[in-house]
C-alpha cells in the first residue's frame, strides 16, 4: 500500500464550483466513478485517494479537504476509523459513507457514531445531492459557531468594561473627593476667616473658588449616582407603585410644604422594578415639577394607564413649561436651561430618570410649551419575570 | 411594632426611667422605634431571639442597646457580658446608662466592653438632656454595623 | 472638679487635623489635643515609648482607618490587646463607608463609627457631636496612669 494519496481530477473545462475531496477507497475504479458522479453534477473536483490511516492524516492535514467519502471495508483499515481521527484532530468534516450494499441497522448505528450520511456504490446518483446537503449544514454550523463567539467575546468586553466602571466609580467617590474635600473647606474656611479683612478683590477671588469647590463635589456626587444607576444589583420585584408614591412624597414632604404644592395621583399599577429606581424616577419629575413653578402653587398630577404594550405614566404640572426645541436637550447629562442663580440644581435629575426607564426597555419623553406647564411621560413594561425583557447588566 | 424595625432596645426595670427616657427620645422624634424590656431576661431573649422572640432575625439587630445595671434576674453586667461574647451580639452598640456610683461598676463595664457608660442624672431636665445628646449620637451621628439583613450605609442606589 | 480630658487624633491627612482643630476650637473645647500621622507613631505615643515618654496619656481616641506604616485597624487591636490601653474609648472617624470596614471596626472593639462628611458644615457639627457626647454626660475610664 502506498503511504500517499492518488491524486484525481474531473476532466475538461471547468465551470463549477471547487470542491476538495478525500476519498478512502482501495479500489481505483470505484473512486473514479465517485468523482464522475460528483462531476455531472456540477462539482470541479479535486479528490485524494488512500487507503489506511496515516495516508489519510497526513492527506488531510496537507490538504484541507471539505469532503470526506470512504469506503465501509477496507483491506487494511475500516472506513469509519475515518471518524475517530477527524475527532482526534479536531476537524468538523463531513464525511459521507460510499459503500456496498450495508444493511440498514448498519447504516443508521454509523450515522449514529457520526457519519454525515451514506451512499450505496449503485446509487452514485444520490451522491452530489448529499454532498451538497452535507456542505450546506457545514457552512451552517460555522456561521452559528462564529455567531456565538462573538457574542461570547462581546460579554466577556463587557464584564470587563463593567469592572473598569466599578473600579472608576469608586475612585471617584473616594480618591477624587478626598482633595476636592480640602479645598472646599479650606476656602470656606478662609472665606469665614478673612472676609472684609483683605480687599475686595480678595473676598471676591475666595470667593469664587469656594463655590467652584463646592459646585465640583455636588458634580461629582450626581455622576456617581447617574453612574450607579446602570450597576445596580439591587433585584428587581414586583412594586405597587401606590406605596412607592407615599414614599416619594414623605420624601419630598418638606419641599411640598414650603411651596403649597398639591400632588394627586390615580390608582397605579403594580410593576417589576427596582423599587428604588422606580422612586427615583417618581421623586425626580416630581420634584422638577415642584422646582419648577411658576407663580402659583405648583399643581401636579400623577397618572397611569394601560395600553397593548406597555404602562404609560404622565406626570403633568402647572409650572413654567419648557420649550419644545428643548424637549430632547433636557434628558442629556449636565443639560440644564436656566442659570443657576435662577433655579438650583446640575441637570441630572432627568438622566437619571431617562436612564433608569430605559434601563426597563421603556420610553421618556416631554409634551411641553414654554410657559403653560410640563407633561412629562414614561413607559414601563406590562409584565413580570416570566415574560421580562432583556434587562441591561 | 415589628421587632425587625428596633432602633433601640431599652432595658430598665424602673417604670420612672423608662417613661422619662421616651419622653425625652420622642421630643427628637426618635422614639419611633423603641423596644423595652424590663429585665435582663428579656433583654437576652430579644437580642438571641429566642423564648417568646424565637422569629426574631440575628440580621436585624437594633442600632443601639440602651442598658441599665440593676435588674432582677440577669443583671446588666450579665447582659453585657453575654452581648459581647457573641460573634452574632458583639458589635451591637451598648450603653449602660445607671444611677450606679460605683467606680467598680464603671470599669467592669468598660472591660467587658461597652461602648459607652454613663450615670443617670438624678435632676429630671439634666435627664432628657442626657438621654437627647445619646439617642442623636447614636442613631443620627453613628454608624451602626453593617448587618446581612438590613444594610444600613447611606447612599445606596441613590 | 473633673480635669478637662485630653483628646489623641490619628489621621495622615495634616489638613483634616487641622478641620478637627478648628471645629474644636469652635466647641471651647480647651483640652490638650495630641495627634500623630501614622500607625506606627500612634502606638509610640500610646504606649509613651522612647521620645513619647512623657505623653499625656488621652482620655478619647479618634481614629482614621487609611493610615500608612501602620493603619488604623491595626492601631484599634494593638490598643485593645494592651492592658492598659484596651479601656480607652475609640472613635473611627474615617471616609471610608465600606461595610467591611464598618463591620471591622466594631469587631475589633471600636465604641463608634463616624463617616467624615464631605462638607465643611456637617464636619464641623459632627466633631461638635463626638465632643459634646464624649465630654459631656459619658464617664470615661479612669487614665491608667
Amino acid at each position: 500500500m502506498s503511504s500517499t494519496g492518488t491524486k484525481l481530477e474531473t476532466p475538461g473545462a471547468k465551470p463549477h464550483p471547487k470542491l476538495r475531496a478525500l476519498l478512502v477507497e482501495d479500489n481505483a475504479l470505484d473512486a473514479a466513478l465517485v468523482v464522475r458522479a460528483l462531476f455531472k453534477e456540477g462539482f470541479d473536483v479535486i479528490a485524494d485517494v488512500v487507503q489506511d490511516e496515516a495516508a489519510f492524516t497526513k492527506a488531510l492535514l496537507a490538504h484541507n479537504p471539505e469532503v470526506v467519502l470512504a469506503d465501509y471495508n477496507l483491506p487494511n483499515w475500516k472506513g469509519m476509523e475515518v471518524l475517530t481521527v477527524l475527532r482526534r484532530e479536531g476537524l468538523d468534516i463531513p464525511m459521507i459513507l460510499v459503500s456496498g450494499a450495508l444493511g440498514d441497522v448498519t447504516a443508521v448505528e454509523c450515522i449514529k457514531q457520526g457519519a454525515t450520511d451514506y451512499v450505496l456504490k449503485d446509487g452514485l446518483a444520490r451522491l452530489p445531492e448529499v454532498v451538497r446537503r452535507a456542505l450546506r449544514e457545514k457552512h451552517e454550523r460555522s456561521l452559528r459557531h462564529q455567531v456565538e463567539k462573538d457574542l461570547a467575546k462581546k460579554a466577556d468586553e463587557l464584564a470587563r468594561s463593567n469592572a473598569d466602571l466599578e473600579q472608576f466609580a469608586y475612585v471617584a467617590s473616594h480618591d477624587l473627593q478626598e482633595p476636592l474635600r480640602m479645598v472646599a473647606a479650606y476656602t470656606q474656611l478662609l472665606s469665614e476667616r478673612y472676609k472684609g479683612k483683605l480687599d475686595e478683590t480678595a473676598d471676591k477671588f475666595i470667593g469664587y473658588a469656594s463655590d467652584g469647590a463646592l459646585r465640583m463635589q455636588v458634580l461629582i456626587q450626581d455622576l456617581l449616582a447617574f453612574s450607579r444607576v446602570g450597576r445596580n444589583t439591587a433585584a428587581s420585584e414586583g412594586i405597587d407603585c401606590n406605596g412607592v408614591m407615599k414614599e416619594v412624597l414623605q420624601t419630598l414632604a418638606a419641599a411640598i410644604q414650603e411651596s403649597g404644592a398639591v400632588v394627586t395621583h390615580g390608582e397605579l399599577p403594580a410593576i417589576w422594578g427596582d423599587r428604588t429606581q422606580i422612586a427615583q424616577v417618581f421623586q425626580n419629575l416630581i420634584g422638577n415639577a415642584i422646582k419648577f413653578r411658576g407663580d402659583n402653587s405648583p399643581a401636579i398630577s400623577v397618572q397611569a394607564e394601560k395600553t397593548d404594550q406597555h404602562w404609560l405614566f404622565t406626570v403633568s404640572d402647572n409650572g413654567i413649561g419648557i420649550a419644545p426645541e428643548h424637549a430632547e436637550n433636557i434628558f442629556v447629562v449636565f443639560q440644564r436651561l436656566h442659570a443657576r442663580t435662577e433655579y438650583p440644581g446640575n441637570g441630572i435629575g432627568l438622566a437619571i430618570c431617562k436612564k433608569i426607564v430605559e434601563r426597563y426597555g421603556g420610553r421618556i419623553w416631554v409634551e411641553a410649551q414654554a410657559g403653560s406647564g410640563s407633561t412629562f411621560k414614561f413607559t414601563m413594561p406590562l409584565h413580570g419575570p416570566d415574560e421580562k425583557p432583556e434587562v441591561q447588566p | 411594632m415589628n421587632t425587625d424595625e428596633v432602633d433601640i432596645l431599652l432595658v430598665d426595670d424602673s417604670q420612672d426611667d423608662v417613661d422619662l427616657t421616651l419622653h425625652a427620645l420622642r421630643a427628637e422624634k426618635l422614639a419611633n422605634h423603641v423596644f423595652i424590656a424590663r429585665d435582663g431576661e428579656e433583654a437576652l431573649d430579644f437580642l438571641f431571639c429566642s423564648g417568646p422572640h424565637a422569629q426574631r432575625s440575628f440580621d436585624h439587630p437594633p442600632k443601639l442597646v440602651l442598658l441599665d445595671l440593676k435588674m432582677p434576674k440577669v443583671d446588666g453586667l450579665q447582659v453585657l457580658k453575654q452581648i459581647k461574647a457573641d460573634p452574632r451580639t458583639r458589635t451591637i452598640p451598648v450603653v449602660l446608662m445607671t444611677s450606679s456610683r460605683e467606680e467598680r461598676d464603671m470599669a467592669s463595664g468598660y472591660d467587658l466592653g461597652v461602648n459607652s457608660y454613663i450615670q443617670k442624672p438624678v435632676d429630671f431636665s439634666e435627664f432628657r438632656k442626657v438621654v437627647k445628646l445619646l439617642g442623636l449620637y447614636w442613631l443620627v451621628t453613628n454608624r451602626p454595623p453593617v448587618n446581612n439583613g438590613k444594610s444600613q450605609t447611606a447612599g445606596q442606589g441613590s | 472638679m473633673k480635669p478637662v480630658p485630653a483628646l489623641f487624633i490619628v489621621d495622615d491627612n495634616p489638613a483634616d487635623l487641622g478641620l478637627a482643630r478648628e471645629a474644636l476650637a469652635r466647641c471651647a473645647y480647651r483640652g490638650q489635643i495630641s495627634s500623630a500621622g501614622d500607625g506606627v507613631e500612634a502606638m509610640a505615643f500610646l504606649t509613651r515609648r522612647e521620645k513619647f515618654a512623657d505623653a499625656v496619656r488621652p482620655d478619647l481616641v479618634i481614629l482614621d482607618l487609611n493610615l500608612p506604616k501602620k493603619d488604623g485597624l491595626a492601631v484599634l487591636a494593638g490598643m485593645k490587646a494592651h492592658p492598659e490601653l484596651r479601656r480607652i474609648p475609640v472613635v473611627i472617624f474615617s471616609t471610608s463607608q465600606l461595610a467591611r470596614d464598618i463591620t471591622r471596626s466594631y469587631e475589633l472593639g471600636a465604641n463608634c463609627y463616624i463617616s467624615k462628611p464631605g462638607n465643611l458644615n456637617e464636619f464641623f457639627s459632627t466633631i461638635k457631636a463626638i465632643e459634646e457626647f464624649w465630654f459631656g454626660p459619658v464617664k470615661l475610664p479612669p487614665r491608667g496612669e
